[in-house]
């Protein structure tokens, strides 16, 4: 959840490099931040608050120093303070240390450290590292054995990142959690997350589990728990440094609806040929799997998930959908044929991930759904699919719940045997389409009818039931309304007793053989004096029915659901609009969730 | 003068493209196959400008999302123009983005970077309130005019309709921050504040305008056809490679037996059909399919456009998104186009299909035909004159 970044250069003003690379990894964790910069004594500045509350804190001409860690905590152990907030440093204030991931061993630890005279000013897990490193330091070992000795006590998740006074080199170590390394002509860095440092270098090399690394202006040196120097391969990432930027949007959340007709396109080049009805994905080629198809997956994830195993179950595959949280590969019958797939957008999630492992030592094959090139789920499994929907800042997932879900369809055809072309030829024509959503929405209109509504309810069938859930959590997560999304048929079944005039339905009306009775559980509704709203693909039909219509073309009964989340996308960014929400950084939630 | 900013006025419809600019700008419709506005740009990097202020408005959504925070390294910053009154009052939504002496540009025009350079060259020389880029056309009579004596602008005018020696503007302008105050003191014409007015107004209070008259391409589209005029220069002048390898994108795929004819320029995605025949002046946009054995010539095809199998395109502007249905017929040639009230004799239109259209197949279309946005025409019929955008067309 958290994010951390270290920098060692030939650039005097290291802290101007930390707190760039730290608004870069906002989107992780924002409750608090700090940084920490060697000179001739150790400089640490943490806050409590966003980023722009650190830099106010630093002096303005910035720290004088050539290397530095930073920090930004979403709460685990003790609430958001200054003095919970990283880098944490031992009673010398010699070392400084950041960390992402949860000590599982730190009250063993800490009551040990205790018992032997240290101080300890803040209440988190991370606090017991650099009172570790000071022990060692004080046996007479070197920094770097002091480093090693201090992470062979942890057990737990951590990527750490560690700072001396006086010095010039970063050390740092991974073990479940995010960890990469940039190589820069001015400097190297380390980071959670890519964007951190994608201003200065393309150039990455991703550290795996158990693996330490030193990194000082002269280089990088990678080494394995041991001790032995591991090769590593330098990977270029595609990502342009400016994909980050707002371009002109208020929030990175309508920046990236917009972008929708862009990442789909992006997700389907050279997978789909339309003359011959065909979909190939080149680093699916050695994948070979008739068996039954599991899905493990997280919050829009998950929803998505459950879009592609109900695509394969029409295709004739057996397909199930797991909250991966609640993947429990023992009790779960895998056999050697089950392919497990995880999808997850940073490919990081920690839910996801244990349900991954699990699902590996079990013997199943593997795939990543992910938009993170070289990430812990693209190294963890057997085989990878990109959605190549580039770098989503806004927390909120938009469009890379559009590029999921174009890329499950893509996976179910290759996976299905008995899926036939006409999907397919349509998936090409689906970036217009959600271009001609945007471009004609009304969805703003009707953000301002219902902004102060009670509850927001959203209700689907078939593919719209998954769709109808993802609306309802977009809607909680940045408007902090209540929001439900069920299965339109459940709405009767207890749900309906919520309903009132004060409760807008949203009806996802697409596709023949739902449509009609969707319909009917819409007149439930509306005896009950709700207004009902919409979101389908014949207006003509259904204007009659309803208060309000958000049209969509059509695109088929598998394929319109995509075009149909667009519309609920835009009434949530709007509601939360005119309600003044932190759209891009919703309370209490972070981008990537690193911790189960 | 290192640092070169340049301000692009983009936030204009351009109503009389209707109704390809329902959805978006008109900077935003294809030259070839990329934006006008995207050619703008080329044009203000090769004259050595380091950063672009764009006034936005009509439609956007649609520039941003498509250019981002930069365009090739150069910061593109967004100015929004809420309500669109006249190019003056788009140059004043930009004033807090401007510092020192701007290069001002039309987003909807495409101008070589020789002329820009022109206007850059002769402002490093003399310093004055305004330097115009002006060009010797013809046509003067369509765009704006500009009367010049000793190098010194006496006149300027929108559409001159008198025989004096005009020089056309080619809407380059380098201005000092006099120009602002010039805008928001000259009176606004039908509630809108004109660029024009504001240099009259320079002109008024005595500031020197120089011209520079250069010569380079100078395109404009103000109607629908123009579109295939402007494309088809871009080959000519060779700012767009024609040539068969140099344009087909890795990810366009052409079936073996289809026959390509240069110049044409293929989008990423595209697929053209076994048999087909593509080309000459052929522009087909991102993720453009070309089904068996259809033919398509002189044609601006936009993305995501699907040609079914044995159709005929000629002479023909299409919008995003449209479906010409399996052997149509759209044989090209000159007609008579109606745009607004007016009546253009003989223009070279073969059909313009706006954004959505979906042809069901088996039509004809006699030249100079207009089909509005999200139209479908159904099988067997013949569509000639306007169609109004949403219409549904039985035979």
């Amino acid at each position: 959840m958290c994010g951390i970044i270290g920098y060692t250069g030939t650039e005097r003003v290291a802290s101007d490099i930390l707190l760039t690379g730290l608004s870069g990894l906002e989107y992780r964790g924002y409750d608090s931040a700090g940084l920490s910069v060697s000179g001739e004594s150790l400089m640490v500045y943490k806050r409590r608050g966003e980023v722009s509350a650190l830099e106010a804190a630093v002096p303005d001409e910035g720290l004088d120093g050539t290397a530095g860690i930073g920090h930004t905590r979403w709460s685990t152990h003790g609430p958001p303070t200054d003095e919970n907030a990283h880098p944490h440093t031992d009673c010398t204030e010699s070392v400084a240390v950041v960390h992402n991931g949860i000590i599982e061993n730190d009250q063993s630890l800490r009551d040990e450290l205790e018992a032997g005279e240290h101080t300890f000013e803040s209440a988190t897990d991370t606090e017991v590292i650099p009172h570790l490193i000071e022990n060692a330091l004080t046996t007479g070992a070197s920094r770097e054995e002091a480093f090693r000795e201090a992470v062979s006590r942890l057990d737990g998740s951590y990527a750490i990142a560690a700072v001396f006074s006086d010095s010039e080199t970063v050390y740092a170590a991974r073990h479940e959690s995010p960890l990469v390394l940039g190589i820069g002509d001015d400097g190297h860095y380390l980071a959670s997350d890519v964007p951190a440092f994608i201003e200065y270098t393309d150039r990455v090399v991703y550290l795996d589990d158990g693996q330490f690394a030193r990194i000082n202006p002269a280089g990088i040196i990678v080494t394995d728990a041991q001790g032995a120097i591991v090769e590593t391969a330098i990977e270029t990432v595609a990502w342009d440094p400016e994909d980050a930027g707002k371009s002109g949007y208020d929030h990175y959340m309508l920046k990236e609806i917009h972008e929708q007709p862009r990442a789909i396109r992006q997700c389907l080049r050279q997978r789909v040929t339309e003359l011959d009805g065909d979909v190939t994905i080149e680093e699916l080629a050695s994948l070979d799997c008739d068996g039954p198809v599991q899905f493990v997956a997280c919050g829009t994830s998950y929803h998505a998930a459950c879009y592609g195993a109900q695509l394969l179950r029409e295709w004739d595959v057996s397909a199930q959908c797991f909250l991966a949280s609640e993947y429990d590969a023992a009790s779960i019958p895998v056999s050697d044929g089950t392919l497990v797939v995880g999808v997850t957008q940073s490919g990081e999630t920690a839910d996801t991930m244990r349900a991954l492992r699990a699902a590996n030592r079990t013997g199943a094959t593997t795939l990543a759904l992910t938009n993170t090139v070289g990430s812990s789920a693209v190294r963890e499994c057997d085989h990878a699919m990109l959605i190549r929907a580039g770098p989503e800042i806004s927390v909120a997932a938009t469009k890379t719940f559009a590029s999921q879900q174009v890329a499950l369809a893509m996976l179910a055809s290759v996976l299905s045997e008995t899926c036939s072309a006409p999907p397919v030829k349509r998936l090409r024509t689906l970036p217009d389409q959600v271009q001609w959503v945007l471009d004609t929405s009304n969805a703003r209109s009707i953000a301002e009818t219902y902004e102060d509504a009670d509850a927001y309810f959203f209700i689907g069938r078939g593919y719209n039931a998954p769709v109808a859930r993802e609306g309802a959590l977009k809607m909680k997560e940045i408007t902090y309304k209540h929001a439900e999304g069920f299965a339109a048929g459940e709405l009767k079944h207890g749900p309906l007793a919520m309903v009132s005039d004060r409760t807008p339905v949203f009806a996802l009306v697409t596709g023949d053989a739902t449509a009609t009775r969707t319909l009917g559980n819409v007149t439930e509704v509306e005896a009950r004096d709700a207004p009902v709203v919409a979101v389908t693909d014949s207006p003509a039909d259904v204007d009659r029915y309803v208060d309000h219509v958000l049209e969509v073309p059509t695109a088929g009964p598998r394929l319109t659901p995509i075009l149909a989340n667009v519309q609920l996308q835009l009434v949530a960014y709007w509601v939360a609009n005119r309600l003044g929400r932190s759209i891009d950084k919703p309370r209490n939630l972070a981008k990537s969730v690193t911790v189960e | 003068m290192n640092s070169v900013s340049a301000v692009v006025l983009a936030g204009g419809e351009g109503t009389r493209l209707r109704p390809l600019t329902q959805h978006r700008p008109k900077p935003m419709l294809p030259a070839a196959t990329t934006p006008i506005l995207e050619h703008v740009f080329d044009q203000l990097l090769a004259a050595g400008v380091t950063e672009i202020a764009i006034v936005v408005g009509y439609g956007r959504n649609r520039v941003q999302t498509y250019f981002g925070p930069t365009y090739k390294n150069v910061p593109l910053t967004y100015v929004t123009q809420k309500n669109q009154f006249g190019s003056g009052h788009a140059l004043l939504a930009a004033e807090d983005e401007v510092d020192g002496p701007v290069l001002v540009v039309n987003g909807d025009q495409l101008v070589e970077h020789g002329i820009i350079t022109d206007v850059l060259d002769a402002h490093r020389k003399t310093t004055t309130a305004a330097t115009l880029g002006l060009l010797t056309h013809i046509d003067v009579g369509e765009y704006g005019g500009v009367l010049l004596r000793d190098g010194q602008v006496t006149t300027i005018v929108e559409h001159p309709e008198d025989e004096r020696p005009y020089r056309l503007n080619a809407g380059v302008y380098l201005f000092d921050s006099r120009i602002f105050d010039a805008i928001r003191a000259a009176d606004p014409h039908t509630g809108e504040q004109s660029l024009i007015d504001g240099i009259q107004e320079l002109l008024a209070s005595d500031a020197v305008v120089q011209g520079v008259i250069s010569d380079g391409l100078w395109t404009d589209a103000t109607y629908p056809w123009d579109l295939l005029d402007v494309s088809f220069e871009l080959f000519e002048a060779g700012i767009v490679d024609g040539s068969k390898g140099a344009t087909t994108e890795a990810s366009a795929t052409i079936h073996e037996s289809a026959v390509i004819r240069e110049p044409i320029v293929l989008g990423p995605d595209c697929e053209i059909g076994p048999g087909a025949v593509v080309g000459p002046y052929v522009c087909l946009g991102d993720n453009a399919t070309v089904g068996s054995n259809a033919v398509v010539e002189r044609s601006v095809v936009d993305a995501d456009t699907r040609i079914g199998a044995g159709a005929t395109v000629v002479d023909c502007v299409t919008g995003v998104g449209v479906t010409i249905g399996n052997g149509t017929t759209i044989p090209g040639g000159p007609g008579d186009v109606r745009v607004g009230d007016r009546i253009f004799e003989d223009e070279h239109l073969g059909a313009l299909l706006a954004d959505h259209v979906t042809d069901r197949g088996g039509n004809t279309y006699v030249p100079g035909a207009i089909v509005g946005s999200d139209a479908v025409v159904e099988t067997g019929a013949t569509v000639r004159g306007t169609i109004p955008e949403g219409t549904e067309v039985r035979p």
